[in-house]
């Protein structure tokens, strides 16, 4: 029994990892700004779940104090309430501060339409 | 802005309320009165920037079910198939990215479900929404897009969305 439960909790724990990872190196490959932001979305949503629920089996599994397990299951909620408004906001800021992929983009809607109002 | 109505002070109240009690986990009357009165006048600051329309809105059952069912099946799985996508792209051998900023028109009408839905596409690794903006009556979001398999703006828009502005609506209106 008490096998089974350290499998799934160093399951969860794996995949945390392994997407943490993957954001960090896309972090490092990605060819530019808004790239690298898309990379780092990877950390803060699966990376950090996947560590949070296998915190939240193993407090469960050891009999932790119920404030424990909600306080994890807090912070899950705040970082994925907090983090799209903070990318939103680095990305539309590195946008207006005038960064640009080397590659021109596929389509570029924003810049199109901002051209047009000045 | 907005004047400060009692109603919103209350719906405000409730939540602040709730989120403390999940904080302190206790049930003794000095955490409750000392909670009681930091919520209120949190509540008398916060609810003009917090509430703008009608303040019950999202006290309801029905709406508190279908949030959790959209957030805990609906939006994870969405989340697991970005995730992995872009896993598999950071790690590749070559990283192949076809970057653009697409303009995604959207039927939502009401303040937080807009806001809702740009944030559930933000979230989603692969897609980062830029501006909402209304022309003609009609709201239209700028998302930055890794891959762009699609520059028609109707199709980018399900391709995007998929199945999260059906139930964004379901919740909100």
């Amino acid at each position: 029994m008490s096998m089974g439960i350290r499998v799934i909790i160093d399951l969860f724990l794996l995949i945390g990892c392994f997407f943490a990872l993957a954001g960090v190196v896309g972090m490092l490959r990605m060819p530019d700004v808004f790239c690298r932001m898309q990379s780092s979305t990877n950390i803060a949503t699966l990376g950090l779940l996947g560590i949070l629920i296998a915190c939240f089996v193993y407090s469960a599994w050891k009999g932790m104090e119920a404030s424990t397990m909600v306080k994890l299951a807090l912070v899950g909620l705040l970082v994925i309430g907090t983090n799209p408004v903070a990318g939103h906001a680095i990305c539309k800021g590195a946008y207006k501060h005038g960064d640009r992929p080397d590659n021109p983009m596929v389509c570029d809607d924003y810049g199109r339409d901002e051209s047009d109002e000045d | 802005m907005s004047k400060t109505r009692p109603s919103a002070v209350i719906a405000t109240f409730i939540l602040c309320f709730g989120f403390w009690l999940l904080v302190t986990l206790s049930l003794s009357p000095r955490d409750l009165v000392l909670g009681a009165v930091v919520c209120l006048g949190a509540a008398l600051f916060s609810a003009r920037f917090f509430i703008h329309e009608e303040s019950y809105h999202m006290y309801n059952p029905a709406r508190i079910f279908r949030f959790l069912y959209y957030f805990l099946i609906v939006f994870m799985g969405e989340l697991v198939k970005a995730n992995w996508d872009v896993a598999k792209r950071a790690l590749s051998i070559r990283v192949k990215v076809n970057p653009g900023i697409v303009k995604v028109p959207s039927e939502l009408r009401r303040e937080y479900a807009q806001a809702l839905l740009a944030n559930s596409i933000t979230l989603t690794p692969g897609t980062i929404t830029m501006d909402i903006v209304e022309e003609d009556e009609k709201v239209f979001y700028y998302v930055h897009w890794i891959d762009v398999s699609e520059t028609d703006r109707e199709k980018a828009g399900e391709a995007i969305k998929g199945r999260m502005e059906k139930w964004i609506r379901r919740i909100w209106e």
